[in-house]
C-alpha cells in the first residue's frame, strides 16, 4: 500500500496539469486579483489634492479649521493647498489638483471633472454646509472637541472605510478572495480526473494494467483517494499561506477555523472530478470541458468575477447558492471572518458535508466496478 | 493452463466473440493471429476478468477466472497493446511500481527489477522518463513492467506495434527467452511473420471465432496451396494461360500487369514444369520466385480475404 501511495503521489505532483490547474492557476489568479482588485482601496482613495482660495472673511476661519481637521484625520483624504484664484485655476487645468474650495460665508467647490475624488470633495463640502451651525457652536464652546465633531458630521466615511459586522477583517475585497478559495477547492477536480483515469480500466490502458494486478479494488480506491485528497489539501494550504504570508492579505484572523471548510471543499472538488470522469462515454476533452465549465460557473455565481453576482443570486435565487459548493465555501469563510456568524458557518459546513458524502457515495458506486461492459 | 469454452461477448449489436474456444497448454508460446477487429484483445480482456461477457467460461490454471481471483492474477503478467506506464515515473520506478503490485518483499523486488531492466536492455535508461524514450525503448519498458515479477503466464497483446526492426527482434528474442525460463506465453498479433517465427501453436481468429488452431505446419497442411510461383515481366496470351492452367498440380492462375502468379498443390518440380512450359513456347520472362504457403495463405483460403484487409 505504501508503494501505491508513494508512486501515485509522485506521479501526480510531476503531472504538469495537476500542478498548474489546482495550484499554479489559483496562485496566479490570486496574485492578479491582489494587484488589481486587492489594491483598489489604495489606488481609489489616494489623498486628493485640493486648493483652497481664501477671501479673508470671518467664516473662512471656521471652514479652514474644518478642512485642516479633515486633512489631519487618521484616514486623511485630502491635501489642502492655499492658493490664489489664478494659481488654483491653473493647477486645476494642469490636473495638479482635483478641485478648488472657495471659502467665505457660503463656501463653494469647483472641480475639473467627475469621479470618486470629486464626489468625496463634494461630500466634504456638503458635510460642512449641513453642520456649519454645530461646528460654530463647538468652535466657540469646546474648540478641543472640534476634531471629534468633524468626524461625527462627516458622512463620507462609509465610502472610504468598511467595518465588518463582526468587527474582524475590514478588507472590502475579502469576498473576492473567499470566492477564489472556493474556486481553488473546486479545481481539485483535475486531480480527481487523473485519479479516475488511473482507476477505471475502461478509461486508460494504465488503469487496465493496474486492474489486472492482484491488488484488491478497495486498496486501489483508498490509495487513490487518500493521495488525491491529501495532495489537494496541501495545494489549498499553500494557497492560504501565500495569501497570508506573501500577499499579507487581511482576510481573516481565523485561519485554523477556516480549515474544515477548506478540507471539505477540497474533497468535493476532487470527488467531483472523479465523478464526472467516471460517468458516461464522453471523450476526455468533453469531460475536462465539463469540469472547467462547472467549476467556473459555480465560482462566477459565488462572486469570483463580481461580488454583486453572488448578492444578486442570494437575493433572487437563494437556493442556487445553497447548493453551489463554491458559494457555500465562500459564504462559510465570509461568515467566519466578516459576519462572525458561527451558526451560518456551521450550516454551510453541514450542507457541504452532505454534498461531499453524496458525491463520494455516487463516485464509489461507479469506481468500485471491477468488470466493464467495454474497454 | 487456459481453457475457454463458448465465450460470447457482444457490444450492443456487434458480436465481438462468437462462441470462442481456446485451449493453451503449459509451456507453449501460443499465438492468437487475426486481423484488426477479429476479437483478439476482447478475448484477452475477458481472460483478465476486465470485461463482462455474455456467455461461456474461462479457466486459468485450473480455476475459474474472476476479478477477485487474486491467486491466479498474481501469476499473470500482462503487456497491453497500448503502452501502459506512468509518464511521470522513471524507467526504474515504473518497473518497481508494477513489480510491487505482485511482490511485497523489498529485497526480492529489487533483484527482480534489476533483472527486468537487464532483460529488456534498458540499463542505460534507468533514470530516464518515458517521454524521452524512443518508440522501441518504450515498448521494451512496457514489457519489463509486465514481466518483472516472473509470472507463470504472460499475455502480450500486440507488443511490437510501431516498433523498429531492431527493437522488434530484441522483443521477440526476449519472448522466446521468457518461455525457456518457464513462462507460458500468449502472443497476439496481426503480423503473421512474427507469429510464425516464435509461436509453437497458433489460433487464427476472424469475426470473434477461432477458425483454425494448430502448429504452423498443421495450419499450412489444412489448405490446398503447397507452393506459389511468381514470374515477372512475362507476356502471355489466352492460350498460354490455358496451357499453364492445365499443368499438373496447378489449381489457380492469376495474370496481371505482366506478372504471373501460379498456385500449386504441394508437389515436387512445380517450378520446373511451369518454366519448361514457357521455354517450350519460347516466351521470355524476368525474375522468378517460388514461395511456400504462409499463414496469410491459410487465412486467405479459409476466409477468402487477406489477413491485413
Amino acid at each position: 500500500m505504501w508503494n501505491l501511495i508513494k508512486y501515485s503521489f509522485l506521479a501526480k505532483i510531476r503531472d504538469f496539469s495537476l500542478v498548474f490547474w489546482p495550484l499554479v492557476f489559483p496562485l496566479a489568479l490570486t496574485t492578479a486579483m491582489y494587484f488589481s482588485i486587492g489594491q483598489m482601496d489604495e489606488s481609489d482613495f489616494e489623498i486628493i489634492p485640493v486648493a483652497v482660495v481664501s477671501h479673508n472673511t470671518e467664516d473662512e476661519e471656521l471652514f479652514q479649521k474644518y478642512l485642516t481637521t479633515v486633512e489631519e484625520n487618521d484616514n486623511a483624504l485630502i491635501d489642502v493647498r492655499s492658493m490664489t484664484e489664478e494659481e488654483a485655476a491653473a493647477a486645476l487645468k494642469k490636473g495638479d489638483i482635483d478641485g478648488i474650495f472657495y471659502d467665505g460665508e457660503e463656501p463653494s467647490l469647483t472641480v475639473g471633472g467627475s469621479g470618486l475624488p470629486q464626489s468625496i470633495l463634494q461630500m466634504i463640502l456638503e458635510s460642512y454646509t449641513e453642520g456649519k451651525q454645530t461646528l460654530e457652536d463647538v468652535a466657540a464652546l469646546h474648540p478641543e472637541r472640534m476634531e471629534a465633531a468633524v468626524s461625527q458630521m462627516s458622512d463620507y466615511g462609509p465610502v472610504t472605510e468598511e467595518v465588518s459586522l463582526g468587527g474582524r477583517t475590514t478588507n472590502t475585497t475579502a469576498q473576492f478572495f473567499y470566492a477564489m478559495i472556493g474556486m481553488a477547492c473546486l479545481y481539485g477536480c483535475f486531480i480527481g480526473y487523473r485519479s479516475a483515469m488511473d482507476l477505471q480500466a475502461n478509461l486508460s490502458a494504465l488503469a487496465a494494467r493496474r486492474c489486472a494486478s492482484p491488488v484488491h479494488r478497495m486498496g486501489w480506491i483508498l490509495s487513490e483517494t487518500t493521495v488525491s485528497f491529501s495532495l489537494h489539501f496541501i495545494n489549498m494550504l499553500i494557497l492560504l499561506a501565500y495569501m497570508k504570508y506573501i500577499l499579507r492579505l487581511e482576510l481573516t484572523s481565523a485561519y485554523v477555523e477556516m480549515l474544515p471548510a477548506v478540507i471539505i471543499g477540497s474533497m468535493i472538488g476532487v470527488t467531483m472530478g472523479m465523478f464526472i470522469t467516471s460517468i458516461g462515454k464522453m471523450g476526455e476533452g468533453v469531460k475536462i470541458g465539463i469540469m472547467i465549465g462547472v467549476s467556473m460557473v459555480m465560482s462566477f455565481l459565488a462572486g469570483l468575477m463580481n461580488a454583486d453576482v453572488k448578492n444578486a443570486v442570494d437575493r433572487n435565487v437563494p437556493l442556487l447558492n445553497r447548493i453551489n459548493p463554491a458559494a457555500l465555501i465562500s459564504d462559510a469563510l465570509y461568515c467566519l471572518n466578516v459576519y462572525d456568524a458561527p451558526e451560518r458557518y456551521m450550516q454551510d459546513i453541514v450542507i457541504l458535508s452532505v454534498m461531499c458524502v453524496l458525491l463520494l457515495t455516487g463516485t464509489f458506486l461507479i469506481v468500485r466496478r471491477e468488470r466493464y461492459g467495454s474497454i | 493452463m487456459i481453457r475457454i469454452e463458448n465465450l460470447v461477448k457482444r457490444y450492443g449489436d456487434i458480436l465481438a466473440l462468437d462462441h470462442f474456444n481456446l485451449e493453451v497448454k503449459e509451456g507453449e508460446i501460443f499465438g492468437l493471429l487475426g486481423p484488426n477487429g477479429s476479437g483478439k484483445t476482447t478475448a484477452i480482456n475477458c481472460m483478465l476478468a476486465l470485461l463482462k461477457y455474455d456467455r461461456g467460461s474461462i479457466q486459468i490454471m485450473g480455476q475459474d477466472m474472476a476479478p477477485d481471483n487474486y491467486e491466479v492474477k498474481r501469476q499473470i503478467g500482462i503487456v497491453m497493446q497500448d503502452v501502459a506506464v506512468f509518464e511521470e515515473l522513471s524507467v526504474h520506478d515504473n518497473i518497481d511500481y508494477f513489480c510491487s503490485l505482485y511482490v511485497k518483499d523489498k529485497n526480492r523486488r529489487k533483484q527482480l527489477v534489476e533483472e527486468a531492466i537487464r532483460f529488456v536492455g534498458l540499463e542505460d535508461y534507468r533514470k530516464i522518463y518515458p517521454k524521452k524514450l524512443s518508440g522501441g525503448l518504450l515498448r521494451r519498458l512496457n514489457i519489463a513492467c509486465g514481466i518483472a515479477h516472473k509470472p507463470r503466464l504472460i499475455i502480450l497483446d500486440e507488443p511490437t506495434v510501431a516498433v523498429d526492426p531492431q527493437s522488434r527482434n530484441k522483443i521477440l528474442e526476449g519472448i522466446c527467452e521468457l518461455n525457456r525460463q518457464g513462462s507460458t506465453i500468449i502472443y497476439t498479433s496481426h503480423y503473421m511473420e512474427e507469429v510464425e517465427q516464435i509461436c509453437t501453436r497458433i489460433a487464427i481468429m476472424d469475426h470473434g471465432r477461432s477458425i483454425a488452431v494448430g502448429t504452423k505446419e498443421e495450419l499450412k497442411s489444412m489448405i490446398k496451396t503447397g507452393e506459389t510461383v511468381t514470374i515477372e515481366a512475362v507476356i502471355l496470351g489466352v492460350d498460354d494461360l490455358a496451357d499453364i492452367r492445365n499443368l499438373p498440380h496447378v489449381f489457380d492462375v492469376k495474370y496481371e500487369d505482366q506478372r504471373l502468379v501460379v498456385r500449386c498443390i504441394g508437389a515436387k518440380h512445380n517450378l520446373i514444369h511451369i518454366l519448361g512450359c514457357l521455354q517450350e513456347k519460347d516466351i521470355p520472362f524476368g525474375r522468378v520466385f517460388s514461395e511456400l504457403p504462409t499463414l496469410n495463405d491459410v487465412f486467405l483460403e479459409i476466409t477468402g480475404k487477406q489477413l491485413r484487409d
